[in-house]
């Protein structure tokens, strides 16, 4: 009993109330009440959710343009899973560079047998890819050409008439004659002409738009087809590679390499006669030994894949978070104790809030770069890279911009909502403070800050939450490798996955976000006092 | 020269334009180990007193002393009990407490600090709840709570702003003797709020009238000579409490008359609002409704 | 046997290691999402940076521009560069900043499209192009109607580019000034070089290209691949020349680093282009019938979505030997991309100098200058030195075959007429070719002395 609502509390503090119901139900709590509220906070959500993906399955396909159709959720579902593969993939190579012994063994035992079992299958799909792209080209030529011929005889046709007409109404203007009516009839017969020129043009631009059409008519056995070879070319394009790198570029492979010639320059350096030689000769083994030393601690690198980049993303994110709590907290305590000070900061304020990521970034990007010279050799890079998991994700200058710009854009509503809480606290709470004479430190930590914590963290939150839709600008256009720059290159590849892809991003933002802001409201939960309930 | 009094002290609130004059030439003189309890009605600027008393506020006109000096801001020596509490509601019972042990006694050791408080946690029946927020007790345990802290900081003077007024009467009376005991046993000043005479009559040495406000003065004090202890058994019996409560109690009933005819005097056109019978409204059907607002603009 | 094979290259290319320890060995090198990084691609793909002992990065840029920036600021040790960027920014065009090149990563690769409006409007002006496969190359003479109709209604067309110094650019003008069409030009008020324009040329990045050409707001576009299949497989417009045929073999990328990152890093820029010199030989590897071997694999590559990214099927359509005009016309084009034949990789001082008198051609260069300063310019930004060490190298390795280097040029190719319009071009003599245009700046001798 104890532990149900232990349960029951943590739910309510995680913010997850929708499962309230769930785990009183499971306690047997009320049946009839708790499935009527799974109804309508559960059941009635899902189904909006699936009422949206079937509108969008519907009416996706249906919207198109020649740069793509709308993709359907189960192509977007393919592209999500394409992309997770390719990290896998990617994280397979680094793997097999490093395997070693019996491991590597297997391993490459493995990857033959496949490439075995794929190449026929490659070589039968490209040869029927081959067939039925042929077949296709001859059918549409053939059904094709006849129009062109048509087409062009038309126009022929058209030319000839044409200058006939002209030629007549040319010989006719030579012999006008002073008569008004004869004039006028000219005229007229001017005006008939034009007319049926545009009437012709236009039988020609439709009898083309049909060509066009049939041409542009979809072929799903091709599309098929194509489908069919180019995912056995990706994933033997894949094994050839991993065969490679558990072979020719394989680490241990390439230190035994080292030693074995490390040991051969050691065995001429005993040997050598003269001292010119034996100088060469140590040289040599010196550098070999770096040479050896380098190829230990090197790694495959390993390209920045989708999920590494929301790792990035999210580290990113919170760098400037944190960076704009600094700032925003202290300076809303002292704008929320002193109206002069309040006053000083509003023009500043006011004028700074609105500015958008988009000019942040590049001043940003010019401060930074003042203070990073030469990237290779920088201790402010050096600092950040020293930070246990931050390290790990190659902090640059770009990155060090997204997060700043992300900091100026996010700081506001934590400012605002400090100030503010600073100002409303309870006059009964300074009462109590000015009886206990606390000092200016210890009203602020125990009195001032700890009344102002609801309002802090819903600044906080909605912080956070402007810091992670600014964030995505910003990488975009720093190219610091995140979700941003993922954006940014999917659109620039300009694949038929690139819409798909931009979805996947749309729900893996989404996600993170909505994740990001349960996570505020279980901080806000903690630090409110007054058991207010948070927003949904 | 009194320990602790008040000068022709007189107060108001508001700009010159709407004004209201809450106090208006009030004089008391608080002896040393005294208890004073102060008798009003609500609204009259009980309150107000007190936290002038307090050096939460200042005097317009007047003065507030202590010792004989001027009281210029507020401080643990003059503990006062908050009327609504001013509970830290980010704290639980014993961190409240101890927030003001900690800051009157710096020199105490964790271990004796933790002793004090929860001695006075138990004084005040709440050892079960000490690890409650505020926000999770009942208005009365809050009360207790405030009530703890204020004597944990065994100030000089004790400014208790009706400290009791939500409890229970068995409560009520236990807390009622254990400030009086701590009155007696460390020869404390008290001044207490309260508007229930026989509380009065049962704890103090002096009982002072407020007077209506606005412009509220204090009016003759009585003078209660029983003999301590006090039992609060023989109220109804003896003779010289019954006397007592009889005179303060007429007083009081005297001051309200006197209001109540001033305020005749100054009665206001009332506008004719009649009372909208809600349950009538929503068992009528539609067209009654339309019919009776027929009737009604008729 | 392959295994032996890397294994002896290997054990050469550390014995080459021992004369000349490198510099710096983790490199970051950036490209933009365009075919002609395979190069690039390539080395670090088929582990030719590994054998030069060289861990390499490649990552992608958002646009030309960004990608000079960080070359300049250090973020990037090098890159995938327009011709006409380390010329530019040397020289000081946009951004001021000495950097060099010593490999030229590819010839031609490049097309300009049209809007299926304009092209049908083409086909009603020029009766031979209205056929499924009209005769090529398609000069801008069908344009020229087109363009005094949209000025006589006080407009003008819109044509993209991909950067003011891109080859794009000036392969653009040329083949409208060709036909008599003034592309505009650059003055020292005007940096869009719009002054008396007849069609107005813009940049935009390419990926951007067939958006907005869809979108309307441009009306043809030049670019390199994919971008010009990409506007077939689409429909969205039709690609009408390539620069092949404006320019038979024209230098089109060239792989630039600032000349402060050259001079310390003198060995790692050996390696680096011994490596970019293998990679261009194993693109255009062919069998004894003269197709591309490794053609499909290095599209396969580029196709992943950390290099180039565009489908396999468009960016085979130009990588492997063809090109689509249409959906229907598809042409032999072996020519389009050359990594490495025809002396493809050496860095010409000749090409340098075509890009010079271009600039100077539309006004980049507001100035006259004297025959001598174009020869010292492109000296100063193309380092064959570099270029001849790295290919001794190799030539000693038994990675190439002696015929495959220019090793006794004076670094000036033979004068061409295989433009589009015939003009003939000597690099010996710019001042001679910059006069022999009708449309742009001329210099006249007497007043280039000075400089
Ligand atoms: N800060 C203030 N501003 C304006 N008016 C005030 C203020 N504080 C008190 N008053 C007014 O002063 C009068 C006295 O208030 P006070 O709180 O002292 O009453 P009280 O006697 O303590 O009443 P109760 O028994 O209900 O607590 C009231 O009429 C109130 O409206
Ligand atoms: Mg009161």
């Amino acid at each position: 009993m104890a532990f149900k609502y232990k349960l029951l509390k943590a739910i309510d503090v995680a913010g997850l109330q929708v499962f309230d119901p769930v785990v009183r139900l499971c306690y047997g709590e009320e049946p009839k009440l708790q499935l009527r509220r799974i109804g309508l906070f559960i059941v009635i959500p899902l189904l909006t959710l699936a009422a949206f993906v079937a509108l969008w399955a519907y009416v996706g396909p249906r919207h198109k343009t020649k740069a793509g159709e709308v993709p359907s959720p189960a192509v977007v579902l393919q592209a999500g899973q394409d992309t997770w593969r390719f990290d896998a993939w990617e994280d397979t190579k680094a793997a097999d560079y490093k395997r070693a012994g019996q491991d590597r063994e297997q391993a490459l035992a493995a990857v033959n047998a496949r490439i075995e079992e794929l190449e026929p299958q490659a070589e039968q799909a490209a040869a029927q890819l081959a067939e039925v792209e042929d077949a296709y080209r001859t059918q549409l030529m053939e059904q094709v050409k006849p129009l062109y011929d048509e087409y062009r005889q038309m126009r022929v046709d058209f030319r000839d008439e044409s200058q006939r007409r002209e030629a007549e109404l040319e010989d006719r203007a030579a012999h006008l004659s002073g008569s008004v009516a004869e004039r006028e009839a000219f005229l007229d017969a001017l005006r008939e002409h034009r007319q049926w020129e545009e009437g012709e043009k236009a039988e020609l631009a439709a009898f083309k738009d049909q060509i066009g059409e049939i041409e542009d008519a979809k072929a799903p056995e091709l599309e098929a087809a194509r489908a069919q070879s180019n995912d056995l070319g990706q994933e033997l394009q894949y094994l050839r590679k991993r065969r490679d790198q558990l072979t020719s570029d394989n680490l241990s492979l390439k230190l035994a390499d080292a030693e074995q010639r490390l040991e051969q320059r050691e065995q001429a350096f005993l040997q050598a006669s003269s001292g010119e030689e034996a100088l060469s000769l140590a040289n040599q083994i010196l550098a070999e030994e770096a040479a050896m030393e380098r190829i230990e601690t090197s790694t495959y690198a390993k390209p920045w894949t989708l999920p590494d980049q929301i790792m990035r993303s999210i580290l990113c994110v919170f760098t400037g978070f944190v960076l704009a709590s600094i700032i925003a907290i202290p300076i809303g305590i002292l704008c929320g104790l002193n109206r002069v000070f309040m006053a000083a900061m509003t023009p500043l304020i006011s004028l700074f809030k609105p500015v958008s990521p988009i000019v942040w970034l590049p001043i940003v990007f010019i401060i930074v770069g003042g203070f990073i010279p030469e990237p290779s050799d920088s201790a402010l890079l050096d600092f950040f890279n020293a930070i246990p998991v931050l390290g790990a994700y190659d902090v640059n200058p770009a990155f060090l911009s997204s997060a700043i710009t992300v900091a100026l854009c996010s700081l506001w509503p934590t400012l605002v909502n400090t100030a503010l809480g600073v100002a409303a606290i309870d006059k009964d709470h300074i009462n109590v403070a000015r009886v206990l004479r606390l000092g200016f430190w210890s009203r602020l930590v125990k009195i001032v800050v700890p009344s102002a914590l609801p309002l802090i963290f819903a600044g906080l939150r909605i912080s956070l939450g402007v810091g992670w839709m600014v964030l995505i600008a910003a990488e975009l256009l720093s190219s610091s490798e995140g979700i941003g720059k993922f954006v940014w290159d999917m659109f620039n590849n300009g694949s038929s996955q690139t819409f798909a892809q931009m979805f996947v991003v749309v729900f893996v933002v989404g996600l993170i976000g909505l994740l990001l802001d349960r996570i505020m409201i279980v901080f806000q939960r903690l630090v409110s006092f007054d058991g207010a309930p948070t927003a949904l | 020269m009194a320990f602790l009094e008040l000068d022709h002290v007189s107060l108001g609130f508001g700009p010159p334009n709407d004004r209201t004059e809450v106090l208006k030439d009030v004089n008391l003189q608080v002896q040393e180990n005294e208890f004073v309890a102060i008798i009003g009605f609500s609204g009259s600027g009980k309150s107000t007193l007190v936290s002038l008393l307090a050096g939460l506020q200042q005097p317009e006109k007047g003065c507030v002393r202590m010792h004989g000096q001027p009281v210029t801001e507020p401080g643990p020596e003059r503990g006062i009990m908050f009327q609504n509490y001013s509970l830290l509601p980010w704290l639980s019972v014993h961190g409240n407490i101890e927030l003001a042990v900690k800051q009157v006694f710096p020199r105490y050791s964790r271990a004796e600090r933790k002793a004090h408080v929860e001695r006075y946690i138990e004084m005040v029946n709440l050892t079960p709840a000490a690890d409650k927020k505020p926000s999770e007790l009942s208005g009365g345990m809050r009360q207790r709570v405030s009530l703890a802290r204020t004597l944990a900081m065994q100030p000089e003077v004790i400014l208790l702003d009706e400290p009791l007024s939500a409890l229970d009467a068995l409560t009520r009376a236990n807390l009622q003797d254990e400030i009086v005991r701590i009155w007696g046993e460390d020869r404390r000043t008290v001044v207490m709020i309260t508007n229930d005479v026989d509380e009065a009559l049962l704890m103090a040495d002096r009982v002072v009238p407020l007077t209506m406000g606005p412009e509220a003065t204090l009016a003759d004090a009585f003078t209660i000579d029983l003999p301590r202890p006090r039992d609060r058994t023989l109220s109804n019996s003896d003779p010289d409490f019954k006397h007592l409560r009889n005179r303060i109690t007429q007083y009081l009933i005297g001051l309200n008359e006197e209001a109540k005819a001033l305020r005749v005097d100054e009665r206001k056109e009332m506008p004719d609002v009649r009372p909208v019978d809600f349950y009538a409204t929503r068992r009528t059907s539609f067209w009654e409704r339309l019919r009776n607002n027929d009737t009604d603009a008729a | 046997m392959k295994r032996l094979v890397t294994f002896c290259t290997s054990l050469l290319a550390a014995a080459a290691s021992f004369a000349a320890p490198l510099e710096k060995t983790d490199l970051k090198f950036g490209f933009i999402k365009l075919t002609d990084c395979a190069p690039l691609v390539i080395a670090k793909e088929k582990g030719f940076f590994q054998d030069e002992g060289l861990s390499v990065e490649v990552v992608a840029q958002p646009n030309w521009k960004t990608l000079l920036d960080n070359v300049i600021n250090g973020n990037l040790d090098g890159a995938h560069m327009l011709s006409g960027q380390p010329i530019a920014a040397t020289i000081g065009i946009g951004t001021q900043a000495h950097v060099v090149t010593a490999f030229t990563m590819d010839l031609n690769g490049n097309g300009i499209t049209v809007s299926n409006n304009i092209w049908e409007e083409m086909q009603q002006i020029d009766f031979d192009l209205d056929t499924p496969f009209p005769e090529h190359p398609i000069s801008a003479d069908a344009l020229k109607p087109i363009v005094e109709e949209y000025l006589s209604k006080g407009d003008k067309l819109q044509m993209g580019m991909v950067f003011p110094v891109s080859t794009h650019n000036y392969e653009l003008r040329y083949w409208l000034a060709a036909s008599g069409i003034n592309p505009g030009m650059y003055t020292k008020t005007d940096v869009g070089g719009r002054t008396d324009a007849e069609v107005e040329l813009s940049v935009t990045p390419p990926p951007m290209m067939p958006t907005v050409l869809e979108a309307g707001n441009i009306q043809g576009y030049c670019v390199g691949e994919p971008w010009n299949q990409q506007a077939v497989s689409k429909g969205i417009g039709v690609p009408v020349v390539t620069n092949y045929d404006i320019w038979q073999n024209n230098p089109e990328k060239v792989f630039g680093v600032t000349k402060k990152w050259a001079d310390a890093n003198p060995h790692t820029h050996v390696a680096v282009v011994k490596a970019l010199i293998r990679a261009g030989r194993w693109l255009d590897e062919t069998d004894a019938s003269g197709h591309y071997v490794n053609r499909d694999e290095a599209v396969r590559i580029l196709s992943q979505p950390n290099y180039v990214g565009a489908d396999y099927n468009v960016i085979k359509n130009s990588m492997t030997g063809y090109f689509y005009f249409q959906k229907t016309d598809k042409r032999e084009m072996p020519d389009f991309n050359v990594f490495y034949k025809y002396y493809a990789t050496y860095p010409w001082y000749s090409d340098g100098i075509w890009f010079l008198t271009q600039m100077r051609r539309w006004g980049q260069i507001t100035e006259p200058k004297s025959a001598a300063w174009y020869a010292e310019t492109a000296q100063k930004i193309y380092l064959p030195d570099v270029y001849l060490t790295a290919a001794q190298e190799l030539l000693d390795e038994g990675l190439i075959e002696k015929d495959e280097i220019p090793w006794d040029t004076d670094g000036y190719k033979p004068a061409t007429d295989a433009f589009i319009d015939g003009i003939t071009y000597d690099a010996h003599d710019p001042i001679g070719y910059l006069n022999s245009h009708q449309i742009g700046n001329k210099d006249f001798v007497g007043t280039t002395a000075g400089n």
